[in-house]
């Protein structure tokens, strides 16, 4: 509580110290980064409002936040710290539908030789798994929902787990909410394949410049469930490779591997299945290539869950992932662009010996809609969002939303 | 067509709806650019002069920072520092011959080290000006300003692309991958206009005889307009500004 209230204060102090400044100098909203004490501290911030024409009753928008993406209210600033020439201290604080004020991101960066592109950082740090999460959110990415890779809520979880293939499927497309019996037993929601919305905490390096990049980092949590503070003395190791061939094209290969289950899980199964390396690994690739008024995206994300089915051990399969994205952008003209997204997330099959069925329901998503520069650092978007989902509950979905978003 | 000494001048009016309240910010402070009335006087073909002197800033605007990106998985790259010093000073009412030749003027901005280079440019309106990229990035430069809204797209080193600017007006330039990349683009209806150098000196050339407003233009400074007049024999007048706050 105490801590909450303490963000809560900064956050708004923040927010009002950047408004006043900036508009006591030029009387409109600040356009740029507010600088303080002679450019040591520069500080940032955002501001997005996301409203859907319709309540996200099949979940397709639900987040590991408990939220709907479509219908966010999005405060955040953002402030670096610069400690000489090698080091600055980094943060985000957050908070969405102003309920719950958090570090999204707060790390110490150290380049240690300034000659030699090595830099260090260490902290609640920025993944290096894929290219998504390292856009901003309101000026690098186009559209308003997010990739299903990065928010779909698949049924499994880190602190409860199925004890038979049959319990497993039982829970597919109920991602919102799921139970297990091995674990925590209270319904939760699961996760998705990465998480757009928490870092995780540790340590990574990123060696290289244009044209070659290689980030290596190892942290807490895993990809589907980053942590500040760890529950199963597992570390997840992870590493980035980034290509640039010629401007305008960015080519990326990420693989990670982490410890998924909590050991309140593990702890809990016979003494045989306990060591048994209950992990997450996952492959990406992603492109971006960018010419004129165009620019195209693609990513390819491969996640899979080694976990227990202690009732049903002759299943010692992973259970897989797969995650298609692509998207662009086509400026129309200086304020306007139009945009358009399509996603597809598959699973791989399992028997419980009568049939055969993706562990969970595939789903395929398409957004189309466009972006209006009201000035430079306002952008309003509006978009509409097809959802479908292979199931009798709620196969399809589609909403129309708006958002507007601010930054300086 | 009649001689360039014809002693009927046409003079162009820079009404400034907002340059005179300036505390409206550097967006408005010259929109009045924009419009322009056609004035006759009568000046009599005598030696023209010039009005020099220099602008005296209280404080250096400070250059715009990055946005603190969090996503970065390293330092950012070093990035030229924008001058943010010059200041242009202009004639409000400026005389222009009733038939003058409009040149195909060009200009350029470039762009290095992830700024634009000269953070300021003034032109005449009729100027097209080149953006040539010799960075090792892209860059998309565009303005959404109403005077000239342009959007060049993305484009890598060694290219370059043109706008010509008709209107009066200030355009305010970005690049749109790069946040912290800004400059300004101040198009006039005429050609008395003079963009100070380093020291805060600057000099407006070939003005006929005749009392005149003279403005100066910063960014995030501002100052009082003044009066001047040049006799007939033409000759040099000094005009010193110090700017302060808006």
């Amino acid at each position: 509580m105490f801590v909450e209230g303490f963000l809560r204060i900064i956050l708004c102090a923040a927010l009002a110290i950047a408004l006043t400044t900036a508009s006591a100098i030029a009387q409109v909203l600040p356009s740029q980064p507010i600088t303080m004490l002679g450019g040591r501290v520069v500080v940032g911030g955002e501001v997005s409002a996301s409203i859907a024409s319709s309540a996200d009753r099949g979940y397709f928008n639900y987040t590991d936040y408990e939220h709907n993406a479509l219908r966010l209210v999005r405060l955040g600033v953002t402030g670096a710290v610069r400690l000489g020439s090698r080091a600055s201290v980094l943060t985000e604080i957050r908070t969405e539908n102003l309920d719950t004020i958090r570090p999204y991101a707060l790390y110490l960066r150290i380049r240690p030789w300034l000659d030699r592109p090595i830099d260090i950082q260490a902290g609640l740090i920025p993944p290096i798994f894929g290219a998504f999460m390292r856009r901003s959110y309101g000026p690098d990415r186009p559209l308003i929902g997010y990739p299903l890779a990065y928010q779909y809520l698949t049924s499994l979880r880190p602190d409860a787990t199925p004890a038979t293939v049959r319990d497993l499927l039982r829970n597919r497309g109920a991602g919102w909410h799921t139970y297990y019996s091995v674990g925590s037993k209270a319904g939760d929601q699961g996760v998705p394949l990465v998480t757009g919305f928490r870092w995780d905490t540790g340590v990574e390096v990123r060696i290289g410049s244009r044209p070659v990049e290689v980030s290596a980092a190892l942290t807490t949590g895993t990809l589907s469930n980053p942590r500040v503070r760890d529950d199963n003395s597992g570390k997840q190791a992870s590493a980035h490779l980034t290509i640039q061939p010629t401007t305008g094209l960015i080519l990326g290969l990420s693989t990670a591997r982490g410890a998924f289950l909590a050991r309140r899980v593990t702890s809990s199964l016979p003494v045989s299945l306990r060591d048994a390396g209950y992990n997450q690994y996952a492959f990406g690739a992603d492109m971006e290539y960018s010419r004129d008024h165009w620019l195209v995206r693609a990513e390819g994300i491969w996640s899979f869950w080694r976990i227990p089915l202690p009732l049903d051990r002759a299943h010692a399969d992973p259970l897989r992932a797969s995650a298609v994205s692509i998207e662009g952008r086509y400026k129309v003209g200086p304020p306007l662009y139009i945009a358009g997204r399509f996603d597809r997330l598959g699973f791989s099959t399992i028997s419980d010996g009568i049939r055969r069925l993706s562990w969970e329901i595939p789903v395929t998503r398409l957004e189309l809609g466009g972006g209006y520069y009201l000035q430079r650092n306002i952008i309003g978007k509006l978009v509409y969002q097809w959802n479908w989902r292979h199931t009798q509950y709620e196969p399809f979905a589609g909403y129309a939303a708006a958002q507007l978003v601010y930054w300086f | 067509m009649l001689p360039a000494s014809r002693p009927s001048l046409r003079s162009r009016s820079t009404l400034n709806r907002s340059a005179g309240s300036s505390r409206r910010g550097p967006r408005r402070a010259l929109s009045g650019l924009a419009i322009a009335t056609v004035l006759t006087v009568f000046v009599s073909p005598a030696a023209r002069g010039t009005i020099r002197g220099r602008v005296d800033l209280g404080r250096v605007p400070v250059a715009a920072e990055r946005r603190p990106n969090v996503a970065d998985l390293g330092m950012p790259e070093a990035r030229g520092a924008p001058e943010r010093r010059p200041s242009v000073v202009y004639l409000e009412i400026a005389p222009r011959p009733a038939f003058e030749e409009r040149e195909e003027a060009h200009a350029r901005m470039d762009q290095r080290r992830e700024s634009f280079v000269p953070h300021v440019l003034a032109i005449a309106a009729g100027t097209t000006v080149d953006f040539p990229n010799n960075d090792h990035t892209y860059h998309n430069v565009f303005s959404l300003s109403k005077a000239r809204p342009f959007d060049l797209g993305r484009y890598g080193a060694g290219r370059s692309k043109a706008v010509r600017f008709d209107r009066p007006g200030i355009v305010r330039v970005f690049c749109e991958i790069h946040s912290h990349m800004s400059a300004f683009v101040l198009v006039f209806g005429h050609r008395f206009f003079s963009v100070t150098d380093p020291e805060g000196r600057y000099a407006i050339d070939n003005v006929p005889p005749g009392t005149y407003t003279v403005k100066v233009w910063n960014e995030a400074l501002a100052a009082e307009p003044r009066q001047v007049s040049l006799l007939e024999d033409g000759g040099d007048v000094e005009l010193n500004f110090s700017l302060g706050q808006k």
